[in-house]
């Protein structure tokens, strides 16, 4: 028995459309993807979907202060409870709803079984020329055990618009549940948009993240990725851009302990010229945790001057963790400046040495150097309560009583 | 030697040059003046070639030839040379290797032999000593990890390899401290004779007091709008620009 | 960027396209080949051909029938038809004895052709101090300098005859870095390789010369598949060439060879390769397909050093690697690897670092021309008890008009963390303003380009014997201008 068995039976059972129907048996006849598949090649599914879940989202409603202790404390907030839509806000020139199915143009087998069973999520759209200064904060969360729940969401931001998001996924017990996300975002001309991704669950929790970016002219988003907790979180980021003068940025860092793994997998499609990306992951990995990073940078014909910057860097901190890294460039376009650049290394001895003889203990200098090595990305984060959340999950998983804050 | 005639260029749709009329003859030295923004770039890379700026009318020629009608190396090969406001750097490519590039190609348009690799030595190693250059630069890679002053003296030391005609000098005095200013300058001097023209663009009066020019024009908005001798240039040290500018923006208005 | 200077742009591009091959001929020599076709009874043909012994037949017996039930890879970012392996002939001698007393021996056209792609057998290379062997389509035809070599002990000949004369050097070693059943087409090279080089340094010697192998295809329809084996025992010291021709035939030609390196204790294997195999023409007919397996092994303190420079085949699929295994283990690649036309280049290289305090080095040069695509493909692993370890990675692009592609797949595995690996890569076009500043100095556009691609493959071509560097650097400037007299 497994994940295949329980999608199987369920399969037998649920009552749902002919198309969804038909996906989710297309699927069970390919299962999912193996290390053979290129883009799983250092991130292997085997265990954990050896593992026995339940489909149906069935859990008791949370209640406030649980929403409390894991929100920053917005005042929008959206918030799911297994699936269900418990609250949200009424904010002018924003419609927010439940779940509506869409179209959407991903590959690969694990959003198809999204697109099969997914029910639950959320549809935002921003009209034109609403700018809104503080962030929308979205929480999901589960409370039955060992579920395997899907969302399908969908945001749309009107031509001139700006807006925030502060994303978590968050469990209430420690079962080994899944999630398989997906989020559309839709970026109209001269837009703004910032998503972050606060990525702290459980330790036996597992994720599926999938968040495609379609952007017209002159739009910016960016997209930031904060991992510490989890065992199992994978983050597919795509972007295309369609129209000249977009902009892509992407901040992720991971801090990862025990037997985690993160894997990151970006793809920036440059389809229009003038346009602009960069990219950025830090990687921080102790006990026997393993980080994979696979960064795709692609340059389409006629897509000309392109500046696309990727960087990769990772620090191994433990005799068993490791790291996998891929970045690519598939460039099409002569006029273009594209680089990358990915290190693997350890913090340096003389400057450890140099703190310790100011005074400041091993721990907190390893701290204070880790922090260093990461803070670039973490200081691209717009949303000061992210920062500072991330500043002090650092702390916590390098245990050091250390505020990062000036 | 060089006559530019009510020249009119530009970048894209933006006219930078409104109509510049400049006369330099064999043997003169003049000072192209200005405030941020006249111009004076613009000036030097036209008569250069660069292609990223359009000419939209005006003429300029070169000891009777038509040189817009040239590419850039040609106008090289006839003798102009033009001292980059900011050299570029080609990595892997040594200051020998590309100077002997470069003579053996002018050499070649005039349908000469290459120079010999000895001569060639000995000329580089005289201007080397002209120049105060130390032994081991000409095997470091063309302007790579150069100090915004080496790159300078680079391209003084490119000149007076070269030997040009007409040697433009764009803004060559920024980013060098006095000695190297002084250097930079005494060289300029010292290759000055009566068959070649100098022209000095620059901000500052600060490197005329080294290079004493016989003409001082002063560049606005993409007309030169006064000219005079070396005591104009101190003049504009002294009250600054505004009292030439007011002037002329009522003129244009 | 003015029209007008788009235009001129273009117009220097199309005539740097648009430049012929120049060593596109044939040599007309009478030549000893079987009949087309792969099966049991052909690899059997070219064993008995050899005269080889019983184990030598069991080998590429056991390789053939592994090959059946391969399949020709699809991984690399490459397109093309696959050749038909059945319409290949396996084996092509050129009929005439194939070890010849004297050099002045050789048929006056084949010293012809040699002289046409610049190798001459005599003085000069005797003043050049280069030790040569000659494959030409399947056999060795001359090797050079035998005696000198076998005084300090050297052993350099063909394949062939090293089968022959030291079977028990080439039982021991053949297939112990290449496994036959490695890939598709190294199982293909080890039923059917006709010859190739064998190289054997002695326990601390030094090679007093440079060794050089020249290969050409010559017959149509031929195959080539050579097979070199390189062993440079402890602490000994070797600097090897190769180099590579075709003639322009409208067919495409399969090249599969299979080079195996063995570096023991405090050993220093340097290989070199200028591989300049028919291109195809400007319209991606023929050319040679280029598949290629290198990859050297390093015991305790040895090191293995790649240089290849890369301007020919229709396809390129090559990555010479090294395998680390002993500590303190040194691997190196650098290449340029440049496309015009229609070419297509899947290249780079694997360090696998197993042994502790390990170094590898890479750099990459790809410039990509016309409607070409270049890609450079890499692997660095570092294996949980390579402590210590490091790599540096430089992986540079280089673009030349809007119709070609480039691409960097590296892949960094790393499961040691004493270990530090860094990996750049960066993609760009010439720069107009380092063109500009050349044209201001009289460089004319063409020549700058030239000027500006030796300058970007300088740390590559830097690392190639004197007389190699200069051959690498004129082929790179006919490869990209359309400078051929």
């Amino acid at each position: 028995m497994g994940l295949i068995e329980n999608l199987k039976s369920y399969s037998e059972k649920v009552q749902t459309s002919e198309k969804k129907k038909e996906l989710l048996t297309s699927f069970l006849v390919k299962g999912f993807p193996t290390t053979k598949d290129e883009e799983w090649k250092y991130t292997s599914l085997k265990k954990v979907v050896a593992k026995e879940y339940t489909i149906e989202n069935t859990g008791e409603l949370i209640d406030s202060s649980t929403i409390e202790k894991y929100s920053l404390g917005f005042e929008n907030k959206i918030v799911f409870s297994d699936g269900k839509l418990i609250s949200s806000p009424n904010i002018e020139g924003i419609s927010i709803s439940g779940f509506s199915d869409f179209e959407d143009s991903t590959t690969g087998s694990v959003l198809q079984l999204n697109k099969a069973l997914a029910n639950n999520g959320f549809t935002i759209s921003v009209d034109k020329n609403t700018v809104l200064e503080n962030p929308i904060e979205i929480l999901f969360f589960s409370t039955a055990a060992n579920n395997f729940s899907q969302y399908r969401n969908q945001i749309s931001v009107g031509d001139n618009a700006e807006v925030k998001f502060v994303e978590r996924i968050q469990n209430t017990n420690d079962s080994t549940s899944m999630v398989n996300h997906f989020t559309q975002i839709n970026c109209a001309k001269n837009t703004k948009v910032e998503y972050n991704k606060i990525q702290n669950n459980t330790a036996d929790s597992r994720l599926i993240d999938t968040v495609s970016v379609y952007q017209e002219q002159d739009s910016t988003c960016d997209i930031n990725t904060l991992v510490f907790g989890g065992s199992f979180i994978r983050n597919n980021l795509n972007f295309e851009q369609n129209g000249s003068n977009c902009e892509s940025n992407m901040n992720g860092v991971s801090i990862l302990d025990d037997n985690q793994l993160a894997d990151n997998h970006t793809f920036v499609d440059h389809k229009s010229a003038h346009c602009r990306s960069n990219e950025m992951y830090k990687g921080v990995y102790l006990g026997k945790s393993k980080g994979v990073f696979n960064g795709k940078i692609m340059v389409r014909p006629d897509a000309q001057k392109i500046d696309a910057f990727q960087s990769n860097n990772n620090l191994l901190l433990s005799d068993d963790s490791s790291i996998d890294s891929k970045p690519q460039l598939e460039i099409y376009a002569d006029d273009v400046k594209c680089s990358h650049g990915c290190t693997i290394g350890q913090l340096d001895d003389d400057e450890l040495f140099y703190m310790r003889s100011r005074g400041i203990g091993i721990e907190e200098a390893k701290a204070v150097l880790t922090y260093a090595f990461a803070s670039e990305a973490i200081e691209n984060i717009s949303v000061e309560p992210v920062k500072l959340l991330a500043q002090n999950l650092l702390a916590q998983k390098l245990n050091v009583d250390l505020d990062f804050s000036l | 030697m060089l006559k530019i005639n009510d020249l009119k260029a530009g970048i894209e749709e933006n006219q930078i040059l409104k109509g510049i009329n400049l006369e330099v003859k064999a043997g003169e030295v003049h000072a192209i003046m200005g405030p941020n923004g006249s111009g004076k770039s613009t000036l030097s890379a036209v008569i250069a070639g660069n292609e990223d700026y359009e000419v939209e009318g005006g003429s300029i020629t070169f000891n009777g030839e038509d040189l817009l009608e040239l590419d850039p190396e040609e106008r090289a090969h006839n003798g102009v040379f033009l001292s980059f406001q900011y050299p570029v750097e080609i990595p892997g490519i040594s200051v020998s290797n590309f100077i002997k590039t470069s003579i053996s190609e002018k050499r070649k348009a005039q349908g000469l032999e290459p120079l010999p690799t000895k001569d060639l030595l000995k000329m580089m190693r005289e201007k080397m000593e002209l120049l105060s250059i130390k032994q081991g630069y000409l095997s470091r890679n063309m302007n790579e990890g150069f100090s915004g002053g080496e790159k300078k003296r680079n391209e003084i030391f490119q000149m007076a390899m070269l030997e040009p005609r007409l040697a433009i000098l764009d803004e060559t005095d920024s980013g060098l401290d006095i000695d190297a200013l002084r250097i930079v300058a005494n060289g300029v001097n010292k290759l000055k004779s009566a068959d070649n023209a100098t022209v000095v663009i620059t901000h500052y009066q600060r490197l005329l007091d080294y290079i004493v020019p016989d003409f001082v024009h002063v560049l606005y908005n993409g007309r030169i709008i006064k000219s005079g001798g070396a005591e104009l240039a101190h003049e504009l040290e002294e009250k600054g620009y505004d009292w030439v500018t007011k002037e002329a923006d009522k003129q244009w208005a | 960027m003015s029209e007008q200077k788009r235009q001129s742009e273009d117009e220097l591009l199309e005539k740097v396209t648009s430049t012929e091959y120049k060593y596109g001929f044939t040599t007309d020599i009478e030549s000893d080949t079987i009949p087309k076709g792969l099966s049991e009874d052909v690899v059997r043909i070219i064993s008995a051909k050899k005269n080889e012994p019983q184990w030598m037949l069991d080998y590429r017996l056991k390789a053939y029938k592994a090959w059946l039930e391969m399949e020709e890879p699809d991984w690399a970012n490459v397109s093309y038809e696959k050749p038909n392996y059945q319409d290949v002939i396996y084996y092509s001698a050129p009929k005439q004895k194939p070890v010849l007393d004297s050099l002045d021996d050789l048929d006056p056209e084949m010293k012809k052709t040699f002289d046409k792609l610049g190798i001459s057998l005599d003085e000069q290379k005797k003043l050049a101090n280069v030790a040569v062997d000659i494959v030409m389509d399947s056999v060795s035809v001359a090797t050079s300098f035998k005696e000198t070599l076998a005084e300090k002990g050297i052993i350099f000949c063909s394949i062939s005859d090293a089968i022959q004369d030291h079977p028990e050097l080439v039982k021991k070693y053949l297939g112990t870095v290449v496994p036959a059943r490695d890939n598709f087409f190294s199982a293909l090279n080890s039923a059917v390789f006709s010859d190739g080089s064998f190289c054997y340094i002695p326990k601390g010697v030094k090679c007093p010369m440079e060794l050089s192998t020249y290969f050409r295809i010559n017959e149509a329809g031929t195959g080539q598949f050579e097979r070199t084996l390189l062993i440079a025992d402890e602490g000994s010291q070797v600097s090897y060439l190769e180099g590579c021709t075709a003639p322009m035939r409208d067919e495409n030609q399969l090249h599969a060879a299979v080079v195996e390196l063995i570096a023991m204790d405090d050993a220093d294997i340097k290989y070199s390769t200028v591989q300049n195999w028919y291109p195809g023409n400007a319209e991606g007919v023929g050319g040679v397909f280029n598949f290629v397996t290198k990859r050297g092994i390093c015991y305790k303190n040895a090191k293995i050093s790649w240089t290849q420079v890369e301007t020919g085949s229709a396809v390129t699929w090559k990555y010479p690697s090294c395998i680390l295994k002993g500590d303190n283990a040194i691997g190196e690649f650098f290449s340029v690897a440049v496309t015009n036309n229609r070419q297509q280049a899947d290249t780079g290289t694997k360090m696998i670092h197993l042994g502790k305090n390990t170094k590898s080095t890479i750099i990459a040069k790809g410039i990509s021309a016309g409607k070409s695509d270049g890609n450079y493909r890499g692997l660095v692993k570092i294996s949980k008890g390579a402590t210590n370890s490091r790599n540096f990675s430089q992986c540079d692009s280089l673009l030349m008009g809007d119709k070609c592609g480039s691409h960097t797949f590296p892949y960094i595995e790393v499961k040691n963390n004493s270990s530090k690996v860094e990996h750049e890569a960066t993609t760009s076009k010439i720069g107009e303003d380092q063109i500009f500043y050349c044209n201001q100095r009289g460089i004319g556009t063409e020549a700058a380009i030239a000027l500006i691609v030796n300058g970007y493959c300088k740390d590559v071509l830097n690392q190639l014997p004197m007389e190699f560097a200069v051959e690498a650097q004129k082929l790179l400037e006919i490869s990209l201008e359309g400078s051929v007299g």
